[in-house]
């Protein structure tokens, strides 16, 4: 454990060393797009009752989050396989999941005050009253945790080119098709019912109810089936990155 | 130390299958500098890549002091630090902070990686750059950082692959020192190399690789055929002047431009030498060299001039980049 904390450690030095330059202009554009989704969103929606809101202020933390995992992390391996960097990171004697942890707390961090600002600035825009509690943070983990194993096993297993297409579909399917930003029941019910084995609707209710606090109380299955997600996607893609070809 | 036998890697792809191994077996004890030589796409790349655990062998086996690195990759990674063709990319970081980062993730601790990191510097010449960012520095002193970063904290075994590609020759000679002193320490050094006339005088053997097979493994003077071995005839010729007709003794003659490269047996020198001295005075040649075989000799001989093989580089490389 002590080998696997202090790889984790060093790796994330390297990373925050190697990207320093470019963290401050990362962290401006995920803020901008952090505020731009709860503003332009409600673009779409002409008369903006109480849950639309609410679904929109809560749902552009998930999608932030989800841009990491999905989009952010993929892209960076596959820059590192083209440059040559994938190769050298992988001869290391490092765990392969801390290669991963270090990539993820790197860009959750450069995400993170974006995703502040984005629901102060849905406070502001739609009179909506959050309550973040403690669970905030498990919730925020385990999207984040889940979405990047997802995006990681992508880089790993399809050729650059492909991971980066693979995650822009991914992205967009969340945006437009995943009840993230508006509630299920607006779905087909055959896209309601595909939605109930994957991930994604989870996500965006841990993350709001734990901003919400809701009068019922929090439900626990989003937790209990994005654990079973998140350490489904670490198997495999701790699989993908031990894989010598 | 490291045992490598019959080890076979296949690469199967849409135009075919490539042996880019077939059947190499060679052991490199600790202490010891071992050349590999061979043309683009010989195999060697691919060798490195299998004993650190990036590639999975089709077939044979790597023991390093008896454990089996191809069933501990992991392992394998901790105990060999390998130095990759390919030029790291250091945008945004210094030479000081790859190289004390590098040796610290190989476990090395703080002091002790300040202090090689610096002496490594000092030693390859690279100090003034050593707190300059990457994107600043020159492709050969990358490279010697590439060099220092995996001969910070080597292991049991340090791999080179190409680590002299782009150097100075002032620097080239401080990068061999490096790399001998690395024996001297204990550790085994693979070296792979196409700068052939410098390895001679680093490696302790060497071995020839063509197609994934070893063709040759000896020492650089036993490749070279020892006290019998041939002598080197070369001659440059006026310009425009044809060739003279050689000494029936002087054989496998080939040109190149005004240069004339042939060989003679050792007990032929005399006579040689005095068919040159009077070839010179007739001014039929210009200048002349009669010597020993240089490993490049030997090795043009042992793979052939036909640099047009089909390679498993590439291939190596999709695989890789996969």
């Amino acid at each position: 454990m002590r080998h696997w904390c202090v790889s984790y450690g060093l790796l994330l030095r390297w990373q925050v060393i190697r990207l320093a330059a470019v963290l401050p202009v990362v962290l401006v554009v995920q803020a901008m797009m952090a505020v731009g989704i709860v503003v332009g969103f409600a673009f779409l929606v002409p008369a903006l009752d109480p849950q639309t809101a609410l679904y929109l202020s809560t749902g552009a933390p998930t999608v932030t989050l989800l841009t990491v995992g999905l989009v952010i992390v993929p892209q960076m391996v596959a820059q590192a396989k083209l440059e040559g960097r994938f190769d050298v990171e992988r001869a290391l004697p490092v765990p392969r999941l801390a290669l991963l942890a270090a990539d993820l707390t790197l860009w959750l961090l450069a995400v993170l005050p974006g995703v502040a600002l984005g629901l102060l600035t849905a406070v502001l825009r739609f009179d909506v009253a959050l309550r973040p509690g403690p669970l905030v943070v498990p919730a925020v983990l385990l999207v984040a945790v889940t979405a990047t194993a997802v995006g990681y096993a992508l880089a790993h297993l399809l050729r650059p080119v492909l991971a980066v297409l693979a995650s822009q579909v991914l992205v967009f399917s969340v945006l437009l098709f995943s009840p993230v930003n508006f509630p299920a029941e607006r779905l087909p019910d055959w896209l309601a019912a595909v939605h109930d084995v994957l991930p994604v609707q989870y996500m965006a209710q841990a993350v709001r109810e734990s901003l919400t606090a809701p009068l019922g109380g929090v439900a626990w299955t989003p937790y209990a089936v994005l654990a079973a997600w998140c350490l489904a996607g670490l198997a495999v893609t701790g699989a993908a990155m031990a894989r010598r070809r | 130390m490291i045992e490598i036998r019959d080890l076979v890697k296949v690469y199967r792809g849409r135009r075919g299958t490539v042996r880019a191994n077939d059947g190499i077996t060679l052991h490199v004890g600790p202490g010891e500098v071992f050349g590999l030589l061979g043309h683009n796409g010989a195999g060697k790349t691919t060798l490195l890549s299998q004993v650190v655990g990036l590639l999975r062998p089709t077939g044979g086996s790597i023991h390093l002091d008896g454990c089996d690195l191809v069933a501990r990759p992991a392992l394998a990674r901790s105990l060999c630090s390998l130095q990759q063709q390919a030029q790291v990319p250091m945008v945004g970081i210094t030479p000081r902070a790859a190289v004390e980062l590098t040796g610290r993730i190989r476990g090395g601790g703080r002091r002790e990686v300040v202090r090689r990191g610096a002496a490594l510097a000092a030693a390859l010449d690279i100090e003034r750059w050593y707190d300059t960012p990457g994107e600043k520095l020159s492709g050969g002193v990358l490279r010697l950082v590439s060099f220092a970063m995996a001969a910070v904290e080597p292991g049991r075994v340090v791999m080179l692959d190409e680590p002299s590609n782009d150097v100075d020759p002032v620097r080239r000679r401080l990068l061999w020192q490096e790399v001998r002193r690395l024996a001297d320490e204990g550790t085994a050094v693979l070296l792979v190399t196409h700068a052939v006339a410098e390895a001679e005088r680093v490696v302790d053997r060497l071995a020839v690789l063509d197609r994934g097979r070893v063709v040759a493994e000896a020492t650089p003077s036993a490749l070279k055929g020892g006290a019998d071995a041939d002598l080197r005839v070369e001659l440059v010729l006026p310009p425009g002047r044809p060739a003279p007709v050689l000494p029936p003794c002087v054989h496998d003659a080939h040109h190149s431009g005004p240069r004339l490269v042939a060989r003679a047996p050792a007990d032929a020198a005399d006579a040689v030498g005095h068919w040159l001295v009077g070839q010179q005075r007739t001014g039929a040649v210009e200048e002349w060299h009669l010597g020993a075989l240089s490993l490049e000799d030997v090795y043009v001989r042992l793979v052939g001039e036909d640099a047009d093989r089909a390679g498993s580089e590439e291939v190596h490389r999709a695989a890789l980049v996969r």
